[in-house]
């Protein structure tokens, strides 16, 4: 196998696929490795761990058809090389990567013990991929990363009268994204895709203009211009998220978006760890502080409009800048219920298809 | 820090000579320039081994360490199965007993779980002698330094007495009590402890890490 092609390419690919290998020794080593096939000009880059496979296209100067899984070091090498122009030689037990005036020779791994990965037979749908990015960005950011309960790792893509409902939580936090008009499951049909692949598919669309996917019972494809995501699908129940809809709220701010960001990224530089951000909320201000008995005390005021009762509310400041972040428009409101132990809703102002809802934390 | 795991052979030629025959180790370089050999086995300890300062030569299938005295170790490489380089940048360094130092956290959150009404003036009181782990007020306004240990001995206690002498120095922070907390404390201690006039508190550690599943969770 022998193929010339662009530095940067390369390392983008080898770097993508690279994020998918696995970091385990098991029982298939191989798969801390990346898969390169060539044929003709088109070379396959593959990582996977079995659960994520992804895959690259690239076009390349094809110079002699065949295969090697190269350890995932090689994108470092590549990423690493001074000229842009890498050739890369397989021959025997050797892989051999050359740049300019550099030349490494590295061991790769036994390329027929790669196992086949990656491979969804379900129908395909395409769509904008912006519009399907900005949703997941909205959600994936609710979703849990502690493995212990799998079903909170992953995103709920649910078919909804009209469209697709994403919907992600930690169980701290629940973010719920509505795109209308937007068909790619069968009536009721929904399926739990785990975060950590979706955020690989927010990585590589980023720019693109169009996004396939194909969901089926067990696995989920993403595919977006030469890169394709594979993954698993979560097998567990997700939680009924539907009792926690939104009611009609007695109390509402609404504020800036920029200044609040502005004001909760002061306050958080002591509201960190079990310390919480406090909203006082009355008046035409909004009040934010943090005590911390060890580092001191932080507040701020910030221009708002509040309707409803005066009431001290206080969340994770992580999680309510995320919340904020993550909301559209110049504005956002914070609607919450009398009582300050109950879940707040952050929304763009004017928006509906979205809505945060956060847990407050005790004080 | 430089990992290579190969099928290699391994000579040392020094104070005395020693050979490792043919097999499979993980070679560790580190950026100071140590050379540690291990198997697939035992906790810490390599089979060889080179500390810095020494020079590293390496030929097309032999590694030559050797340090000041002269003393050598000869790798040679049959067979390269991974080589690669991390860096690691600055180490914080072992931090001896997590659950102390979370306990002396979650107390700092709760200081009422030691005592009902004390409130924290600060974590780490600095002394000429140490920190003080926790410095306090009850609700009279006397100052309480508070040592906080996992297993509470003798030696616990002595601290405590140490620093409360220290501090009696600083006439503005008034009078000074203290209160030895631990996880267990043993006999000893709890003697030693009343009479040098101090309390001493045995806390749970599960129900102080127990306060955060009283965290309020959307289901």
């Amino acid at each position: 196998m022998k193929f010339r092609c662009e530095r940067d390419v390369l390392a983008e690919a080898l770097g993508a696929a690279g994020r998918a290998a696995t970091g385990r020794t098991g029982s298939l080593p191989v798969l801390q490795g990346i898969r390169l096939e060539l044929k003709g000009d088109r070379l396959t880059v593959t990582g996977s761990d079995l659960e994520l496979t992804v895959q690259y296209e690239l076009t390349v100067d094809g110079q002699q058809d065949g295969g090697m899984v190269v350890p995932k070091l090689t994108s470092d090498i590549v990423k690493s090389l001074g000229d842009p122009k890498v050739e890369l030689l397989a021959e025997g037990e050797e892989v051999t990567v050359a740049a300019g005036r550099s030349r490494f020779t590295i061991r790769p791994w036994a390329y027929d013990d790669y196992p086949r990965v990656g491979s969804t037979t379900a129908s395909s749908v395409t769509l904008p991929a912006a519009d399907f990015i900005d949703a997941l960005r909205q959600v994936v950011r609710a979703a849990s990363t502690d493995e212990q309960k799998p079903q909170l790792t992953g995103v709920l893509l649910a078919a909804e009268a009209g469209g697709l409902r994403l919907v992600a939580t930690d169980s701290y936090r629940l973010a719920v994204r509505d795109l209308a008009g937007t068909t790619v499951l069968g009536t009721d049909q929904q399926v739990l895709v785990p975060a950590r692949a979706l955020q690989e598919v927010i990585r590589l669309a980023s720019g693109s203009g169009e996004l396939t996917l194909r969901l089926g019972e067990r696995d989920a494809t993403f595919e977006v211009a030469s890169a394709r995501v594979t993954t698993r699908l979560i097998d567990q129940p997700f939680p009924n998220y539907r009792q926690l809809m939104p009611q009609p709220a007695p109390n509402v701010l609404t504020i800036d978006k920029d200044a609040f960001t502005d004001a909760l990224r002061r306050v958080r530089l002591l509201a960190r760890d079990t310390i919480p951000v406090r909203l006082h909320l009355g008046g035409p201000t909004l009040r934010l502080e943090a005590i911390s008995n060890d580092r001191g005390t932080v507040s701020e005021e910030v221009d708002a409009q509040f309707d409803g009762t005066e009431l001290t509310i206080a969340f994770n400041a992580e999680y309510l800048a995320s919340g904020i972040d993550a909301c559209a428009g110049e504005q956002v409101t914070l609607s919450t219920q009398r009582e300050s132990n109950r879940p707040a809703v952050l929304r763009g102002l004017g928006t509906d298809d979205y809505f945060y809802l956060l847990m407050p934390q005790k004080v | 820090m430089r990992l290579v795991i190969a099928r290699c052979t391994v000579s040392y030629v020094g104070r005395l000579e020693a050979r490792l025959p043919e097999a499979v180790r993980l070679i560790m370089v580190k950026a100071d320039g140590c050379v540690a050999i291990h198997s697939d086995g035992g906790a810490y300890k390599p089979l060889n081994w080179m500390n810095a300062p020494n020079t590293l030569r390496e030929l097309e299938t032999t590694w030559e360490v050797e340090n000041p005295k002269g003393e050598k170790l000869i790798i040679e490489l049959h067979e390269v199965f991974t080589d690669s380089a991390h860096e690691f940048g600055v180490d914080p360094g072992l931090q001896k007993d997590g659950v102390e130092a979370h306990l002396q956290e979650l107390l700092a959150i709760a200081p009422d779980m030691i005592e009902e009404g004390l409130t924290l003036i600060r974590r780490e009181y600095p002394t000429d002698i140490g920190p003080v782990d926790l410095m306090c007020k009850d609700p009279s306004g006397v100052t309480v330094a508070i040592e906080v240990k996992r297993r509470g001995d003798i030696d616990g206690v002595e601290q405590l007495a140490r620093y409360i002498e220290r501090l009696g120095m600083d006439s503005s922070l008034g009078t000074i009590r203290g209160i030895f907390v631990a996880q267990t404390i043993k006999p000893q201690a709890r003697v030693l402890a009343e009479s040098r006039g101090f309390r001493w508190v045995e806390v749970d550690y599960d129900v102080l890490r127990g306060r955060k599943s009283e965290e309020l969770t959307l289901f």
